[in-house]
């Protein structure tokens, strides 16, 4: 059958951000906020006809709308700030005050954030801490991702979806449901997001072995998973969270800056600034020595506004290595959470079996926006070998017994930013991937409950 | 509401009513197990009673099958066409995945009927015999309401999403 | 959303990204897959040592029978025609392997007209065998109108199979242009939810004043006169399943180039609009059936005795027994 021929689609819905796209791209082709806007059942409905009336007005006329008529790609939950004032950018649906209609009149993503600055639609956010709370609402989002930011016809394509750890299999049958029994797509796959972030390792030089052990750190916009992983299965138990990550990052920068009174304090210059100029230092007390004795080491930060007729100046002084600091010392920014990130690493991989210690040692891979700055995998890398070196000094004058040694080894890649869903897109371009799938006749012939097991990936 | 479903679901509710007089009874050929003896088969006949039998019509109709210690209720839903065929199967199926939260209803129905719900004494002595019956009864009033309901809604959408789609012709 | 669109809005980011890059300066290295309706796939591409020029490929499930129609191998010439005008885009000589055609682009030329363009391209193919059917349409006008009053038919029936087992028919008269929609569905529900929604397109035109010009539409279980001269490929009658969906477009549907366009394009999306709202209104249910079983289960949890309220009265009524570790004793 020829729907072999069609890309298989890779779909990771997270709690802050959605990543869409087809299996075999170096990267998403949809990075949008998981949002939808719905619309409010009644009231403000003349109001709403008539903004939909103008926008609709505005966009019609086929290749008119050539202005921005999608929304932009952007890899940041904060970053929509521009498109604020565009109302006129929503593609109508003409669905506004259609009775019996409400369920088409929705939109997802950046769309949606921009639909819920009008009067008749609410905002909402159906994943929440990784899992599908409102099935309403995702199922709709599904189908607007499919039908349009994907433009596939479920019957012909594959579909590799991604869970959090620890997702109840009740929720699997859920997605199951709605996948084969709205959707009729042809094929289900659904991966444990940690053990894709291990996968989009194996593309770095560091690797040498593509095997399936090691520890995930998963650092996100709202928080930050700890996730060891043994021969492609998640050690539960072990899994630990810290409560801080990318969001905590930019507000402790904005945080900076007000107390400095620069000229702009927004969220987003705050997360700006973040993405482009701060580093990891492997020590604090010499780089603000070393930011002292060379001036230019302070970077400027310049805002245009839309104009480009203003321009206001933002100075960048130690935020740039102090934000990221709080995740190797948290005391300088929470005062409720204090235990540093390599510790909780260690603490992770202590309340593994001992037989695998080594192996997640050996192999730390790193996964989400909040594990790009630059060298943060070394600092990594170097704390956690000195916390395990300390205990092997410790253990061996106990003991009297010399040890062999631990290996750590923190592996940071190019395609860390969006690992899950890469690493989805590695696996499902494979030849073999449509047999680990279950189909849709596996799933009319035994039920939901099939997608309880899907057998492991091993790709040598 | 119609005036032979007032009867129908009267006669229901009377024979449930007597129906749902359980007792804690353990299995009289294996020990220490305690088993709704409904589903266990006839090895012990004398522990099943008459099965009741109320009809409407011949695609309305429940079955009241009792034991010592279980009751067995299986609703035959109304289905006049393909349609209501397709909803009344879709609907009962995904009620079926949901048994985990349903405590009394039983994950495959006995053949010939839509769903089935299996009451054990467990459940009487948890809750109250005449709310369960109310349960029952309301479910069996909403499910026609609800299958009818969807395919209304059916083919109001699909008027509409052929007005639409027609209606982009009309220039 | 309602209506699906007939650009692809994947295709048309892309290379607004590719665009908007190339204006700052830093250039994309591009390499993506994309996919769109009827098994077709697209794929654009630059090399690294020349960033400007990008390749979009496509592949379609259509393109071989679309090529069919036309004895004389016009479709490349007729795509050749329509991005004549579109800046920046051109037909490429040098296909790429494995896919059925290939449009060269030159970002520094390139705006965002032909970019809408370019994110049309499947619809352009699909819109060839129309495209062949409007002329001879144009030719049947000009001959005499038989005694009797009937119409001329064209001789030739296009058929294009654009997807595994489905195939559509275009076929010219004097005095109108059938479009004959074959669908069979894979899925039980589908098949009965599908008939509804046939029906009411069949009643739509009747029923509502405000759409009595558009195409007339019948539905039927055997093929169509229209087919029936034509020998096609399978066994036709094998699946019961299967339907024929007529839709008869007259003159008033595309006088002009825009709304031949238009009714192209939405024509060519029938298969996948209709499809969509399946799946919409079966999204629909679910979300009504989980509104159901929300209020059931309440209904039911009524019923159950309050626990505390338990406890209290047994207190009271009896001396519970309990165990060491303070659970109650289990008669």
């Amino acid at each position: 059958m020829s729907y072999l021929n069609n890309p298989a689609i890779v779909m990771d819905n997270g709690t802050g951000l959605t990543k869409l796209g087809y299996a075999g791209n170096d990267s998403p082709s949809w990075i949008f906020p998981t949002s939808i806007a719905t619309s409010q059942a009644s009231g403000a409905k003349t109001s709403s006809n008539q903004s939909n009336t103008a926008s609709g007005a505005a966009s019609s006329g086929g290749s008119g709308q050539i202005n921005n008529p999608y929304f932009g790609n952007s890899t940041s939950a904060t970053s929509f700030g521009n498109n604020l004032s565009s109302n006129n950018l929503l593609l109508s649906n003409n669905l506004a005050g259609k009775r019996g209609t409400e369920d088409l009149d929705f939109y997802i993503g950046n769309e949606a954030l921009i639909a819920s600055q009008g009067p008749s639609y609410s905002l909402s956010y159906p994943i929440r801490h990784g899992q599908i709370e409102n099935w309403d609402h995702m199922e709709r989002f599904w189908e607007n991702s499919i039908f349009k930011y994907l433009r596939a016809e479920p019957e012909d394509h594959f579909f590799l979806l991604t869970e959090p750890p620890l997702n109840p299999p009740e929720n699997r049958e859920q997605v199951a449901e709605i996948f084969f029994e709205s959707f009729n797509c042809a094929g289900l796959y659904i991966a444990v997001q940690a053990v894709l972030a291990l996968a989009a390792s194996w593309t770095s030089s560091q690797v040498t072995d593509r095997s399936l052990t090691g520890t995930v750190i998963d650092s996100g916009d709202g928080v930050t998973h700890v996730i060891p992983v043994a021969e492609g299965y998640v050690i539960g138990s072990a899994i630990k969270n810290i409560p801080i990550a990318g969001r905590d990052i930019t507000l402790f920068i904005q945080s900076l800056l007000r107390e400095r009174g620069e000229a702009d304090t927004s969220l987003r210059t705050a997360e700006r600034i973040k993405q482009e100029y701060c580093y990891v230092c492997p020590d604090i007390v010499k780089e603000f020595n070393k930011f002292d004795r060379q001036p230019e080491k302070f970077a400027q930060f310049i805002i245009e506004n839309q104009d480009k007729t203003k321009q206001k100046v933002v100075d960048i002084g130690y935020e740039r290595f102090l934000a990221p600091e709080i995740f190797f010392n948290p005391e300088i920014a929470s005062s409720d959470f204090l235990t540093p990130l390599p510790t909780v690493v260690d603490h992770t991989i202590q309340a593994c079996p001992i037989d695998v210690r080594k192996g997640l040692y050996n192999n730390i891979v790193l996964s989400g926006g909040s594990t790009m700055f630059k060298d943060f995998s070394r600092r990594l890398q170097r704390d956690i070998k000195s916390i395990v070196n300390s205990r092997i000094i410790q253990n061996e004058a106990v003991t009297g017994v010399k040890s062999t040694g631990v290996d750590v080894q923190v592996i940071s890649h190019r395609k860390q930013r969006n690992a899950v869903w890469f690493g989805g897109s590695l696996l499902a371009q494979t030849a073999e991937f449509k047999s680990y799938c279950h189909t849709k006749k596996d799933y009319e012939e035994y039920g939901p409950e099939i997608v309880r097991n899907f057998s492991l990936f091993n790709m040598v | 509401m119609s005036q032979s479903l007032r009867p129908y679901l009267t006669a229901v509710r009377y024979s449930l009513e007597a129906a749902l007089t359980l007792s804690n009874f353990s299995s009289q050929e294996v020990e220490r197990h305690n088993r709704p003896e409904i589903e266990v088969g006839n090895t012990s006949a004398e522990l099943l009673l008459q099965p009741m039998h109320v009809s409407r019509n011949e695609n309305e109709q429940v079955l009241i099958e009792t034991s010592v210690n279980s009751v067995r209720v299986n609703i035959k839903v109304k289905q006049a066409d393909e349609i209501e065929q397709i909803l009344v199967h879709k609907f009962t199926r995904f009620l079926e995945q949901r048994a985990e939260s349903f405590h009394i209803l039983r994950r495959t129905p006995i053949a010939g009927y839509s769903i089935s719900f299996l009451i054990t004494n467990k459940h009487t002595e948890t809750m109250k015999t005449s709310k369960l019956v109310d349960f029952i009864i309301e479910f069996m009033e909403e499910v026609d309401k609800e299958i009818s309901e969807m395919k209304l809604f059916l083919n109001a959408r699909a008027r509409f999403v052929a007005e639409a789609y027609l209606g982009e012709f009309v220039y | 959303m309602l209506h699906l669109r007939s650009h692809n809005l994947l295709i048309q980011k892309t290379l607004s990204e590719a665009y908007e890059a190339n204006e700052k300066g830093a250039p994309l290295t591009l390499d993506r897959i994309v996919s769109d309706f009827d098994y077709t796939t697209f794929h654009i591409t630059n090399t690294p040592d020349n960033k400007v020029i990008l390749w979009v490929s496509i592949r379609t499930k259509a393109w071989q029978s679309v090529l069919q129609c036309d004895p004389n191998n016009g479709l490349v010439s007729f795509l050749q025609s329509k991005y004549a005008n579109a800046a920046g885009v051109s037909v490429s000589n040098n296909t790429e392997p494995g896919y059925d055609f290939t449009l060269q682009i030159d970002l520094n030329a390139l705006n965002q007209d032909s970019i809408v363009q370019v994110s049309l391209l499947k619809t352009m193919v699909l819109s060839f065998p129309f495209h062949l059917a409007f002329q001879e349409f144009a030719q049947l006008c000009t001959l005499p109108i038989p005694e009797d009053g009937s119409s001329i038919d064209s001789k030739t029936l296009y058929a294009i199979q654009h997807r595994d087992d489905e195939q559509f028919f275009i076929k010219a008269s004097n005095d109108r242009i059938t479009v004959i929609f074959e669908t069979v569905f894979q899925d039980e529900t589908d098949k009965v939810l599908g008939k509804v929604f046939l029906q009411e397109f069949v009643d739509a035109r009747k029923r509502n004043r405000s759409i009595q010009s558009a195409p007339q539409v019948l539905v039927s279980h055997e093929p169509p006169l229209e087919l029936q001269n034509q020998k096609t490929t399978r066994n036709v009658q094998a699946d019961s399943s299967r339907r024929f969906i007529t839709f008869v477009l007259f003159p008033r549907h595309f006088q002009t180039e825009e709304l031949q366009f238009s009714s192209v394009s939405q024509l060519t999306l029938f298969r996948n609009y209709f499809h969509y709202h399946i799946k919409c209104s079966k999204a629909y249910m679910h979300s009504r059936m989980r509104f159901r079983v929300d209020t059931f289960v309440k209904v039911l949890n009524r019923a159950k005795v309050d626990d505390e309220e338990e406890d209290n009265e047994s207190e009271t009524q009896q001396h519970t027994r309990r165990t060491i570790t303070g659970r109650k004793m289990v008669y």
